[in-house]
């Protein structure tokens, strides 16, 4: 299957989430690699995703899941070669998936060569690459995002006697971005990579590239002027590749990462994923619209990338103190499952498991403007392990049947990067893809056509959206339209039935067909359209005029 | 050909009595289907309250937000046909407006509702909605909130809600900041004499704010009150001595102050129907309960069970003076069918004295309110013409309160007022005594 030759791709992606290291080990040693991963390129194919963003994959001391490089330009010895590497970018592509993988702009590894010259003398020619500061009292207005594990965004160098910025782990040092020589090479990197045919870049805390004194050093214009700059290079040199960006921020400082059109093509929005959960919990629409109607117009050749759970906590940065609140006690009531300021569970877990409610969450993924993310795991409803550290709980091996090590590898088990999930509900035994692909009616199944109906129309990826606003606040009810196409999404996020009553007057005379059993429904009158939900049930209809 | 219709008949009885009750009008049910369940209710019955409805909306919405942010929340408006735009102002103020002077941000959608269901104020018809809206709804908490008050702040809403969410109540009864001469009706009568009767100290029996539980409302809904030839009145008083007589647990919590409305002369026989009337006429079904009852007791209490202001105000105590005087002299044949010889004989003895000299004892007072109860339980005449008589006897009570208090402290108003209650409780065999002659 031939890749889509479209530079707007992205728009209709369905992308899948994956650290090589979690999906499948080739060669017994417990630890998952590109090799595994070619392998199951076409179980990723078959379950209908266009895109894979793979989690670094560079050589690093892992102490921050791979976030901590140490040589951007070559593989973990652990994943396999470049050249492994190079072979499932080509078998992916041959598949009709693009890929795109990460790059940690802001920050290096402190075991990263250039760091250890920095440090080694101030008269070293990389001392500049990083931020260094004679006292740990500037910048004083930034906030800490690893609330709990740093005390400061300065750490104290015993070796050259001087502290250097760091807004996560403090053995992350940032990048000087005012430093053109880092700049020039952090554009080499990325160019190494596009150049062996990488679809597009993950982005990694781009807010923070640029410290500035009297501001909290996020979305400086100067960090949005080097962000436009490596798009300029990458427009010129590498046509039709993507910029994903990772910034988690609220909708109106999100915006200037589009730009005109000409910074990032994509940026997650983060403020959303957290109100999903919010509305389902409160069986209420007000926090998703609420957040959609604060979100800005983007330019046209740009998108919203959505995602409900990723290899981070659920964030909940993006909320207010009494909704975060909120969602720790709907979610997290277990203290262990917290972490800073989010929530460390997979997406199964935090619904409970429930099929309706999952189902549901996916259903609004999928048919939100934007492009969804699915995280490895989900699409299975894999479960989690709170008793393990930082984020390593949602970062287990994939499940991939009930046999030895889950199907994941055939090293003794002690020797997994990560122990299994064992627990009797989210256990390799009882979930897995073996036997979901075995029934008809399996969680992956439905992933599979729900991706399949998303896949049909370009509507859901590039179509404009018109909220309904019926009185029942328990229904999310919108229109996605693109030229003459139009698809209503209805929601119940209510445990309840409910009955609902849609103003349809607009799209009067067109009979509603839907999509997932392309069933017709009465033709929409003069009358509100009438409709009932079982609980947390949702329809897609194709409007038609016939 | 012979038909069966037996089977039939049932169905069709049915049929008739479900049409009968169906009061609410499909358009608010279609409403209320959109609220769906909800956790707390509140009630705002309006007719023509456009001057305060707003403020009081927003009141209530910033104690929602406040207090319930998790809540499933809905303000449930039944209104009496107003014209000067109420419903229009009470769906028209938005959660949202809050935020820039509260900082406040609503979690969920906060529905507020409106019906009209006539063309004049009705409490008792606005009390069934706000009770048929609450069990349909599965409300697990509802207040009502008066919809005159200018001084409804938002935390009346927690005062009336968080008894019955956090201690599980079923009835909140208000308590005030009041000044001493107002509300001489609940001090000198309502208060007094259903403590005596049930053995409660419930300040404010006669509720403008209230709050009580979804339970409590789908029992009283249920019950025969709303189509008994009263027209509902005193709907508010029924409700809470429908709680009362049905051992509902009830707390009274303390809201802050009450306005000082100006009342005319002509108010009184209207407040007396609504309060006095339902008094009176629950004694014959109740008097089981109330038989029993010796003494009294303190009910739970959030902040104090009253507080007095003391501000100087203007009386007209010659006319109150003339107008007892003059009731007396004028209904004196109407009395001599409701009240004892002894009891006449000594109004008619208090009626000539001097007004600076003028005192209607306790005691007396308590005879009179007993002997109209016991008459009004055998109708020896119209029972409305009962509850008229009793107006001018009251104004004299209440002239001399407002001169035994005129330089009154609080403590001494208070005094007073518990010198009044015990004096109900001490004559309470008077009352059982009366009851059983005329029976």
């Amino acid at each position: 299957m031939p890749l889509n030759q479209d530079v707007l791709w992205y728009k209709d992606a369905i992308i899948y989430q994956v650290h090589v290291r979690t999906f499948y080990d080739s060669n017994g040693d417990g630890i998952g690699d590109f090799q595994g991963l070619e392998q199951k390129l076409g179980y990723l194919q078959e379950l209908g995703v266009n895109a894979i963003w793979l989690m670094p994959f560079f050589p690093s001391p892992l102490r921050d899941d791979g976030y901590d490089i140490a040589d951007y330009n070559a593989v973990h010895s652990g994943y396999g070669t470049l050249e492994d590497f190079r072979k499932v970018l080509e078998s992916a592509h041959n598949r009709g998936i693009r890929v795109i993988i990460e790059m940690v702009l802001n920050h290096t590894s402190d075991q990263h060569p250039w760091f250890q010259e920095s440090r080694s003398s101030r008269d070293n020619p990389r001392r500049d690459w990083y931020v260094w500061s004679e006292t740990d009292e500037r910048y004083q207005a930034t906030r800490i995002i690893f609330l709990d594990t740093e005390k400061s965004n300065w750490a104290w160098d015993p070796i050259s006697k001087a502290y250097y910025w760091h807004r996560f782990f403090s053995h992350q040092p940032d990048l000087n971005y005012d430093n053109p020589a880092v700049r020039e090479q952090m554009w080499k990197v990325m160019s190494f990579w596009l150049e062996m045919g990488v679809d597009g870049f993950r982005l990694d805390a781009v807010p923070y590239l640029v410290e500035r004194e009297g501001t909290n050093c996020e979305n400086l214009p100067e960090t949005h002027e080097i962000l436009k700059d490596i798009r300029r290079r990458l427009d010129e040199q590498f046509p039709g590749r993507m910029l994903l960006a990772e910034a988690n921020q609220w909708p109106a400082d999100l915006r200037p990462y589009f730009a005109e059109g000409n910074e990032f093509h994509m940026a997650f929005h983060f403020p959303l994923m957290p109100r999903m959960f919010m509305g389902l919990k409160l069986e209420d629409r007000k926090p998703i619209t609420e957040i959609l109607q604060q979100t800005p117009e983007i330019p046209a050749s740009c998108q919203w990338s959505l995602f409900l759970r990723n290899h981070d906590e659920l964030t909940l940065e993006m909320v207010t103190d009494m909704e975060r609140d909120y969602m720790y006690d709907s979610y997290a009531e277990n203290k262990t499952m917290r972490l800073n300021l989010g929530i460390r569970r997979r997406l199964a877990p935090l619904l409970d498991n429930d099929r309706r409610r999952i189902e549901l969450m996916n259903g609004m993924l999928m048919s939100l403007p934007g492009t969804p993310i699915i995280y490895y795991g989900d699409e299975i409803g894999m479960g989690d392990n709170i008793n393990l550290g930082d984020r390593n709980g949602v970062r287990t091996p994939m499940q991939w049947s009930g046999g030895w090590n889950a199907g994941f590898s055939e090293a003794e088990p002690d020797r997994l990067y990560a122990p299994l999930i064992q627990n009797p509900v989210y256990g390799y035994p009882a979930v897995n893809v073996l036997s979901q692909l075995g029934s008809e009616h399996s969680l992956l199944r439905w992933m599979q056509r729900i991706i399949m109906v998303r896949a049909s129309s370009a509507v859901f990826g590039r179509g404009s959206i018109e909220f309904l606003r019926p009185a029942n606040h328990r229904i999310l009810a919108y229109v996605r339209r693109l030229g003459n196409e139009a698809v209503l999404a209805v929601n119940n996020l209510s445990s309840a039935a409910q009955a609902v009553e849609l103003d349809l007057k607009k799209y009067k005379g067109n009979i509603l067909i839907e999509m997932s059993g392309k069933n017709m429904f009465p033709r929409v009158g003069d009358q509100p359209y009438l409709l009932t939900l079982g609980p947390y049930q949702f329809y897609w209809f194709r409007l038609r005029r016939i | 050909m012979t038909h069966d219709t037996s089977a039939l008949m049932p169905a069709v009885r049915t049929e008739i009595k479900l049409a009968e009750e169906n009061f609410l009008t499909d358009d608010f049910l279609r409403q209320l289907i959109n609220v769906g369940e909800v956790d707390i209710l509140i009630g705002v019955p309006t007719h023509n309250n456009a001057k305060t409805i707003g403020a009081i909306v927003q009141a209530i919405q910033g104690g929602i937000l406040r207090w319930f942010p998790r809540e499933r929340a809905v303000i449930i408006n039944p209104d009496g046909g107003s014209r000067d735009g109420t419903p229009e102002l009470v769906t028209g103020i938005s959660i949202d407006d809050l935020r820039p002077v509260s900082n406040l941000h609503a979690l969920r959608t906060l529905h507020c509702v409106s019906t009209l269901y006539g063309n004049g104020p009705s409490s008792a018809v606005a009390l069934r909605t706000i009770l048929a809206a609450a069990e349909l709804l599965r409300a697990k908490a509802c207040i009502v909130m008066s919809p005159e008050s200018s001084h409804t702040e938002g935390d009346w809403v927690s005062k009336l809600l968080l008894p019955i969410r956090k201690d599980g109540f079923d009835l909140v009864t208000p308590t005030y900041r009041r000044h001493k001469f107002d509300g001489l009706l609940v001090t000198n009568l309502l208060y007094p004499m259903i403590r005596a009767l049930y053995g409660l100290r419930i300040r404010e029996p006669y509720m403008q704010e209230f709050g009580f539980s979804g339970g409590l409302a789908g029992e009283f809904l249920l019950q025969d009150v709303w189509n008994d030839g009263t027209n509902g009145r005193g709907i508010e008083l029924r409700f809470a001595l429908s709680a009362i007589t049905g051992r509902q647990r009830i707390c009274q919590s303390f809201l802050g102050q009450k306005d000082h409305v100006e009342r005319h002369a002509a108010d009184l026989v209207p407040a007396l129907r609504e309060t006095v009337g339902p008094l009176f006429s629950g004694l014959e079904s109740t008097l089981r309960t109330w038989s029993n009852v010796t003494g009294s007791q303190p009910i739970s209490t959030i902040g104090p069970d009253h507080e007095v202001l003391l501000n100087p105000v203007r009386v007209n105590r010659k006319r109150l003076k003339e107008m007892f005087s003059s009731g007396v002299a004028e209904l004196a044949g109407v009395f001599q069918a409701i009240l004892s010889p002894a009891t006449l004989a000594e109004l008619q003895r208090i009626a000539g004295l001097e007004e600076g000299n003028f005192c209607y004892p306790a005691e007396l007072w308590v005879k009179t309110v007993y002997e109209f109860a016991a008459s009004y339980q055998k109708s020896v005449i119209s029972r409305d013409h009962i509850i008229q008589a009793l107006a001018p006897l009251f104004r004299g009570r209440a002239l001399t309160f407002l001169l035994e208090n005129r330089n009154g402290t609080a403590e001494d108003v208070e005094s007073n007022i518990e010198g009044l209650c015990l004096e109900f409780e001490r004559l309470k065999p008077y009352l059982l005594q009366l009851w059983k002659s005329r029976e």
